[in-house]
């Protein structure tokens, strides 16, 4: 089994925030998965400032990025999955740098750490969300049961994409950074 | 005597005593605020240039604060001023009834850039109530690895938060006429830094692209290589445990952690020559920005990097460790040093919510500390933390932060302070890196690619925004020579072959057992006050260095740091329409203090359910 591309799996997110957390909460079950020994599967909250350094010393770099996040969507169901992809593109400079001060001083969120990595180049061609709707943020450890249900169907959705990349099969979304902090925050 | 408010005196053994004969002594008049709102108002009905000037968020700080401002723009004065912290924060709830193992690993969540401070102060709060004392070696890496933390956090204020208030955009913006003058002054520090005029400097000062910013986001790496190496993650540590830390220490650890650590020599000496040339340029092209954050060196600071040969945990000897420090403790009252005990910073201590979300807790359980020091009923051992969300009003309650003071007057914080205090108190024991000269620290920084050389931080004649971070790029070769002098200590230890860097030790399952860990952040003054009963942790206060500067008014109406800070700040942008005004001389004064709301402020929780509005792991900044 290979994918033929090095892949990254990341997951994005703060611990005991309930269905916000199921980057963190599924991690285990990522690693646990039979995947190509060129899919690396990484916990990704350690500040969008280390992650582009980190990508800056790979001697060999990813081909592709899948992020598992969950962020709050209008529009949506709790447990439902959104597939984006980066198209790249990037804020205003007062906003890039608001994202690297938030991210210097400790903020995990994926709007950061896309934003940075496109402004200091890391992201390859192909980088994904896997987004799921958490509903409103709650404190906790445990996912609620309609995602918890959904967790199988996330974990095979991860794998597929690491192996295939985004297929015919697939609905995406786009998403861009000139226009992730204003509404609408992306498109059909 | 160290106490002019509180009413604590001192017998002629040095014993304190509560004064007699004071009916309540300590009682406290609140004043209304709401005489100053309503002259304020009727000022800015009758002329159009007074403008109220908010700020929320403040930007480039971390985590969530806003700023309120009611400024002239006519006489380019500010005129009224409120500070507020605009989350809750939880700590002290969420520890309630807690294993005390683990409030180092929780309470490090504070901050998502000290947490390893936050987890030190809590192993010497738990190390004190319990009665351990690390090992040496435990206690020699815990100073390197806090020196290594700060040399993460300052070069990330110095260029990434406070820097871009210095570079050529926005100076351009705001300030044209400086840029000329910029562009025609040499810059005294080329030897070091490599630019020749000071606008060469600011070009590179700017964000995202300028060099110096670069390269501070690149030397943050350095840090957090260094700092793994002993707290195995970072921003929170996974080795620091009360009784030393959990981590194998060995020469090839060692070496490891010098190979970064002399990257930080040549650091800084170019940081510190780019800072002078900048902030003295800005002081003689106009020497009103002297007022620009300018209040008096009424300071305190807890002070951090024990000996291991002083250092017994204990609270009946923590005057003596605390001065053997390799920064003093103490207190500044305008500059002069009041106190360098830490039972006497201890005892003047007090949290005041008249001004803030909470509500007032009852009793004063501890009424003396352990020696027989008077405490009062506000002091962190006897408050409670009790939240009472309610609609912000400038004439009542307006912020989450409290209001801390020391002998009743606010105090400021800051990486400064420790240098200031150190400077002044001339107490410190004998280091080879560092010479405290009573007006001066001499920072004796070794050959790296550059020569050797021996840098001078001066006290300055006036505290404000430029003086404050200049001190702080001082902090990058003062922490990075504590941690070389702790390094030396550490291969030595080695050498002996006294290894050991933790103490084992029980919780018992009795008692009661009170504590504080005093251990600076990046930004400054922290404690955290412990009390263990019967095994769990009954009561828990942290006092942060932004709860102290972000301060509201006290009870009798002293505003706290920013609020006074911003009052003495002059309007020296340029504009022609008040709509043009951006405000940057008030964000220059409060940026100085490096802002660090997420230890200061934390999540909201909002009606019983504990809603969570916005969270964080490692920091709870309100980014929405």
């Amino acid at each position: 089994m290979g994918s033929n591309k090095r892949t990254l799996i990341g997951t994005v997110g703060y611990h005991l925030l309930g269905n916000h957390s199921i980057g963190p909460v599924l991690l285990p079950d990522i690693r646990d998965m039979d995947l190509p020994d060129d899919v690396d599967v990484e916990e990704m909250n350690w500040g969008p400032i280390a992650v582009v350094q980190y990508f800056q010393t790979l001697k060999t770099p990813f081909d592709r990025v899948i992020f598992l996040v969950a962020i709050e969507r209008q529009d949506r169901k709790m447990g439902d999955i959104t597939i984006f992809k980066w198209k790249g593109g990037l804020p205003s400079e007062t906003q890039i740098q608001a994202c690297v001060g938030d991210a210097a001083t400790g903020v995990i969120s994926v709007e950061n750490l896309l934003v940075i990595g496109e402004y200091f180049k890391i992201w390859p061609k192909e980088l994904y969300l896997v987004d799921v709707e958490p509903g409103p943020e709650v404190a906790g450890e445990q996912l609620t049961e309609e995602v918890r249900q959904k967790a199988p169907g996330i974990l095979k959705k991860l794998r597929h994409i690491a192996i295939n990349g985004i297929t015919d099969e697939d609905s995406t979304c786009t998403l861009r950074g000139n226009e992730l902090f204003n509404t609408p925050k992306y498109e059909k | 005597m160290c106490f002019k408010n509180l009413p604590i005196a001192f017998d002629d053994q040095g014993n304190a005593y509560l004064k007699e004969g004071i009916n309540d002594p300590y009682e406290h008049k609140v004043v209304d605020l709401g005489v100053e709102q309503d002259k304020l108002k009727r000022l800015m009905e009758k002329n159009g240039f007074i403008r109220s000037v908010d700020y929320d968020p403040v930007t480039r700080v971390a985590g969530a604060l806003a700023f309120h401002s009611v400024v002239d723009l006519e006489k380019k004065t500010v005129l009224s001023t409120n500070s507020m912290a605009t989350l809750f924060r939880g700590y002290e709830v969420i520890l309630k009834g807690r294993d005390p193992r683990d409030a180092a690993y929780i309470s490090s969540r504070a901050c998502g850039v000290c947490g390893g401070v936050h987890a030190t102060c809590s192993a010497l709060a738990i190390e004190m109530a319990l009665g351990i004392k690390p090992p040496p070696l435990g206690v020699v890496m815990r100073n390197i690895l806090l020196a290594i933390e700060y040399l993460y956090d300052h070069p990330l204020h110095l260029f990434l938060l406070a820097g871009p208030d210095y570079s050529e955009e926005l100076v351009r913006e705001t300030n044209p006429e400086l840029i000329e003058k910029a562009a025609n002054t040499k810059a005294k520090n080329k030897d070091v830094h490599g630019y020749d005029t000071i606008l060469d400097i600011m070009k590179d000062l700017n964000p995202l692209k300028g060099k110096l910013y670069l390269e501070a986001l690149s030397m943050t790496r350095v840090a957090r290589e260094a700092y793994v190496l002993i707290g195995g993650k970072y921003p929170h540590p996974q080795s620091v445990v009360p009784g030393g830390l959990s981590v194998t220490v060995n020469i090839t650890v060692l070496n490891e952690v010098y190979s970064r650590l002399v990257k930080f020599f040549d650091y800084s000496q170019k940081t510190t020559g780019i800072w002078d040339d900048v902030f003295d340029f800005f002081l003689e092209s106009n020497p009103e920005y002297a007022k620009c954050g300018i209040r008096p060196a009424t300071m305190m600071d807890t002070g951090v990097w024990d000996r291991p040969d002083y250092y017994d945990a204990t609270f009946e000897n923590c005057d003596a460790w605390g001065e053997a420090r390799w920064s003093t403790p103490g207190v500044l009252v305008d500059g002069e040093v009041v106190t360098t005990k830490l039972t006497q910073l201890n005892a003047g201590m007090e949290e005041f919510i008249e001004h803030s979300y909470y509500e007032k807790w009852d009793g004063h359980k501890y009424k003396e500390d352990p020696l027989g020091t008077p405490l009062s009923p506000n002091h962190p051992w006897n408050k409670e933390t009790i939240p009472k969300p309610g609609k912000q009003s400038w004439r009542e309650r307006y912020s989450w932060d409290t209001s801390p003071t020391w002998d009743r007057m606010p105090m400021e914080a800051g990486a400064y302070t420790r240098m200031y205090l150190t400077a002044k108190a001339k107490v410190a024991p004998h280091s080879k890196f560092l010479e405290n000269t009573g007006h001066s620290m001499k920072i004796h920084v070794p050959r790296h690619q550059l020569p050797g050389k021996t840098l001078e931080w001066q006290i300055p004649e006036h505290w404000n925004a430029f003086e404050r971070n200049r001190a702080r790029a001082y902090c990058i070769p003062y922490s990075a020579m504590v941690a070389m002098d702790n390094w030396m200590l550490a291969m030595d230890l080695l050498k002996q072959g006294k290894d050991a860097v933790s103490t084992k030790f029980e919780i018992p399952k009795t008692g009661t057992h009170i504590g504080f860990g005093a251990w600076g952040a990046g930004r400054g003054f922290l404690t955290h006050h412990l009390v263990v009963d019967k095994g769990v942790i009954q009561n828990y206060q942290i006092v942060t260095p932004s709860s102290l500067n972000a301060a509201p008014r006290t009870p009798w109406g002293t505003p706290g740091p920013y609020e006074e800070a911003v009052l003495n700040t002059p309007v020296l942008e340029k504009f022609d329409k008040p709509e043009d005004y951006k405000g940057i001389d008030i964000l220059r004064a409060i940026r100085s203090f490096d802002p660090c709301m997420p230890c200061t402020t934390h999540i909201m929780a909002k009606d019983s359910d504990h809603m969570v509005t916005r969270e964080v792991t490692t920091c709870a900044c309100g980014i929405e």
